[in-house]
């Protein structure tokens, strides 16, 4: 009798530590569970901080050229995308989302975790109205088609910089059957002549094996108007139904018409540019309510013959080159004699 | 004598299983606070670079910068002329635009010299009940062009920008 009294305790203990054991174990197992679930979040939100701190840094200071070196993140995918006036970029997958109404970025619509290439060019109107930042990584490949000087310029510009290891995968070719995909994450094909990339025309072979995200093209009709195109099965599909204008004063740098290259799609396109030019409207304010008239303020005195008009102010943005390019004129005459405008 | 080390252990169950939760309710206890100290310390950290960057915003307005025509804009300089009214524009967007820039913070400029004792507050929004600010100073040069006939006249200056969390 006492033995099987014996042998009863001896197996509840056991039963009785393998519960609590268990217990224990679990709980743990469930801490460690949270705690692998927020660390994550936590990276992907300290990430996205460094980034926003990053494209601050570098957006602000123009014509600058950054590389960061974002490939230890290769598993996560940003994400970019712009509506309505507001920006937002993000690690996709996750929550955590950076929302900017402010700063124009252009970049394509997904970038991988690769080495990131990031360049500002100041956008000027023809005063300087904000920077713009181009967003790009290097395993997002350019194709330049045609020889436009432009093209050139863009060449020149995107050439690998051994003081800041800015470094764009661009490419310059004649045929568009040349483009190969390589170990790229995705194709852009940059079309100067207007041609070789339209509606309906076959996308390059060798990229066909690609995700139709992954494979897009930009033409220019005009030098100052852009088409997007987008691979649809085994065809390119226009995405603009009338070619976009691009509003710049055109000569080097031409800072509009470099983000429509760096712009994943149409979209980003324009809602960064609607960015641009509700700045435009402030900093505008600035020179003409306040600025042109202390100068004339100034002038009248030395001057009181001089008159007190203001620039008339277009109607629409197709206007706004012509009325800055009067400006820009007026300020390099001004620049002989009197104090400039900006 | 068998109920008595039965009792015995028992109580020597009881007593480890109190211990090991007491143990546990340390470690708990422990990282909470961690957890709260790093939790401020990183609104700290957060703040500093909130900082920073509303400072970098500032230093490159457009609305405030030195253009020189076509050339690049010259460093760290302010234009009198735009800087002295620029509050009222920041004023009229303040909600709908500005805000969006400098968040909750005050952005003022003082010259330093000539000693004119003239300082421009070019944006104010203080968060309501704030329990931190931190400020954060920079040198500047303040180019006046109508000062002096001729050559623009440069002074200089200090900007201080305050932001609160």
């Amino acid at each position: 009798m006492i033995p099987k009294r014996g042998q009863i305790e001896l197996t509840f203990n056991w039963i009785y530590i393998l519960i609590a054991g268990v217990v224990i174990l679990l709980f743990f197992i469930g801490i460690v569970v949270k705690q692998k679930a927020s660390s994550e979040q936590q990276l992907s939100s300290d990430v996205l901080r460094i980034m926003e701190s990053i494209f601050t840094g570098a957006g602000v200071s123009e014509k600058t050229k950054n590389s960061i070196d974002a490939s230890s993140l290769g598993e996560y995918v940003f994400y970019f995308q712009c509506q309505e006036g507001v920006g937002e970029y993000g690690v996709a997958g996750t929550g955590n989302r950076v929302q900017d109404a402010i700063a124009p970025l252009f970049s394509p619509a997904e970038l991988p975790g690769a080495r990131l290439s990031l360049w500002s060019l100041p956008y000027k109107l023809p005063y300087k109205v904000i920077d713009f930042l181009f967003v790009t990584s290097e395993n997002t490949k350019y194709y330049l088609l045609g020889e436009a000087e432009f093209a050139t310029e863009f060449l020149a510009e995107t050439t690998p910089d051994a003081g800041v290891q800015f470094r764009l995968n661009v490419q310059s070719i004649t045929d568009p059957e040349l483009a190969d995909p390589g170990q790229n994450f995705q194709v852009r094909l940059v079309d100067f002549t207007n041609i070789l990339v339209q509606d309906g025309l076959p996308v390059p072979s060798r990229l066909q094996s690609l995700d139709d995200t992954k494979v897009t093209a930009v033409a220019f009709p005009s030098p100052n108007h852009v088409d997007y195109y987008q691979k649809e099965g085994m065809v390119w599909k226009k995405r603009t139904p009338n070619p976009l204008p691009i509003v710049s004063l055109g000569g080097l740098r031409d800072a509009a018409k470099y983000a429509a290259i760096f712009a994943g799609n149409e979209e980003i396109y324009t809602c960064n540019m609607q960015k641009a030019f509700r700045r435009l409207q402030y900093v505008t304010e600035v020179y003409t309510e306040h600025k042109l008239p202390e100068l004339q303020a100034y002038y009248t005195i030395l001057h009181p013959d001089i008159g007190d008009s203001k620039p008339d102010c277009p109607s629409s943005c197709a206007e706004l080159p012509d009325s800055a390019a009067a400006i820009k004129s007026l300020n390099e005459q001004l620049r002989l004699n009197c104090l400039t405008l900006y | 004598m068998k109920s008595r080390r039965a009792q015995l252990h028992m109580s020597e169950t009881i007593a480890v299983l109190f211990i090991f939760f007491v143990l546990v309710l340390f470690g708990l206890l422990f990282y909470y606070k961690y957890q709260q100290v790093a939790v401020k310390e990183r609104q700290e950290e957060l703040l500093a670079a909130r900082a920073m960057d509303t400072t970098l915003k500032v230093l490159f307005l457009p609305e405030l910068i030195c253009s020189k025509g076509e050339a690049e804009p010259e460093d760290n300089c302010f234009d009198l002329l735009k800087l002295r009214s620029v509050n009222e524009i920041f004023k009229d967007h303040l909600e709908d635009y500005y805000f969006n820039i400098f968040s909750y913070s005050t952005i003022t400029v003082y010259q330093v010299y000539p000693e004119t004792g003239d300082t421009w507050v070019l944006y104010s929004k203080t968060k309501p009940e704030f329990t931190r600010v931190e400020p954060t100073y920079f040198i500047v040069s303040l180019r006046d062009e109508i000062k002096s006939i001729g050559e623009p006249h440069y002074g200089f200056g200090v900007v201080k920008v305050e932001v609160y969390s």
